[in-house]
């Protein structure tokens, strides 16, 4: 009698145990399914796991850092950004999925290559654009350089300035006047 | 060429001059976030102390000032008194929420202790709602309204001032 109090002591106990994690929730994080949708791949396999989460990590800016990728920066912050890449890859979720993931909190800045859309097309075509104006503007400046050397005299910023000019000038009178006169002696 | 180069340098200047004219008067402490104006993400967190996990669900109807810290952060420490002021005097109103943030456990529980918290401080040991939330560093305040709608971000310590400014907002949130 002794021994089947026991066992139904127990067997309550373990009823009781068991039915306590099922009247409290459990923690429960941000739900990526609530945020970005089911997954629109396939689960990524163990093996090449490590290789998608450092291609779409690398992809990702380290809000904490200056210019680094959440694949190359040890911030604790960074770290946590890698763990959630690979267990969103690890379900299924595309690349794309996951930076619009993070991209839903930190907003496009995350992004390390923004889309080109919008805006962003200057971001794109800013630098070329800078390039070709710069190429340009040397091309231009060789070309008048050229071209002033090979036609304009030695003085030629005397032309530009009156003062000069009317002093060369003098000077070239006083010196014409002397040869003048030795010549005449 | 001299007057071409003044406007060429105007051109340049003025813009950047207006940017800097615009942001005068703004609170740096007020970061933009793409989550302003959106629904605060879902979460279920298991609090320092014990027992059921606390869900942002648990709070609709009522703003809540979400305070990501760190025992490593001294901002944060400066700010405490703070928050634990203002959670106790609007005890009935508005409902405080600390998470902690890359941080461990035993030593957020001696802080705790030592000095005290009348809010709970719940435990989000991957990060996953800090990331949520487009945490960047702590601490971090996230103002909620009613509705469950974030309203602000402040980012750095709260002083009481800023404190009542931010909370003004998320009570002015209608159901």
């Amino acid at each position: 009698m002794k021994g089947f109090g026991f066992v139904l002591w127990l067997a309550l106990l373990a009823g009781g145990l068991g039915a306590q994690p099922a009247a409290a929730p459990e923690p429960m994080a941000a739900d990526p399914l609530k945020i970005i949708g089911p997954p629109l791949g396939q689960p990524v396999s163990p093996a090449e796991l490590d290789g998608c989460t450092k291609a779409t990590a690398a992809l990702l800016r380290c809000p904490v850092c200056q210019g680094l990728s959440v694949n190359d920066s040890p911030a604790p912050l960074a770290v946590k950004m890698r763990g959630q890449v690979r267990e969103l890859r690890a379900q299924g979720y595309t690349e794309e999925q996951v930076l619009a993931y993070f991209e839903k909190s930190y907003g496009q800045f995350v992004r390390l290559q923004p889309p080109f859309a919008g805006i962003n097309w200057l971001v794109w075509l800013a630098p070329v654009l800078g390039l070709a104006l710069g190429g340009w503007l040397v091309l231009r400046l060789l070309a008048r350089g050229a071209s002033k050397g090979a036609t304009a005299p030695a003085t030629a910023g005397a032309a530009e300035d009156p003062e000069l000019r009317a002093y060369l000038e003098r000077a070239r009178a006083l010196s014409r006047q002397e040869h003048n006169s030795k010549e005449n002696s | 060429m001299n007057r071409r180069v003044l406007l060429a340098g105007l051109l340049l200047v003025l813009p950047l001059l207006a940017v800097l004219l615009a942001n005068l008067g703004r609170d740096p402490h007020l970061i933009d976030s793409p989550l302003v104006g959106k629904p605060a993400p879902a979460f279920r967190l298991a609090k320092l102390s014990g027992g059921a996990p606390v869900d942002l669900q648990d709070f609709k109807g009522k703003p809540v000032v979400m305070n990501f810290w760190a025992t490593w952060c001294v901002p944060c420490m400066q700010e405490h008194p703070t928050l634990a002021a203002a959670s106790q005097h609007l005890r009935d109103e508005v409902q405080f929420l600390g998470v902690v943030f890359d941080d461990e456990e035993q030593r957020v529980g001696s802080f705790v202790d030592q000095n005290g918290s009348p809010y709970p401080a719940l435990m989000d040991p991957e990060g996953k709602t800090a990331v949520a939330f487009g945490v960047q560093g702590v601490p971090e305040t996230y103002f909620i309204d009613r509705q469950g709608v974030i309203v602000s971000k402040y980012v750095g310590p709260l002083d009481p001032d800023s404190l009542a400014r931010e909370l003004q907002k998320a009570m002015g949130g209608t159901r």
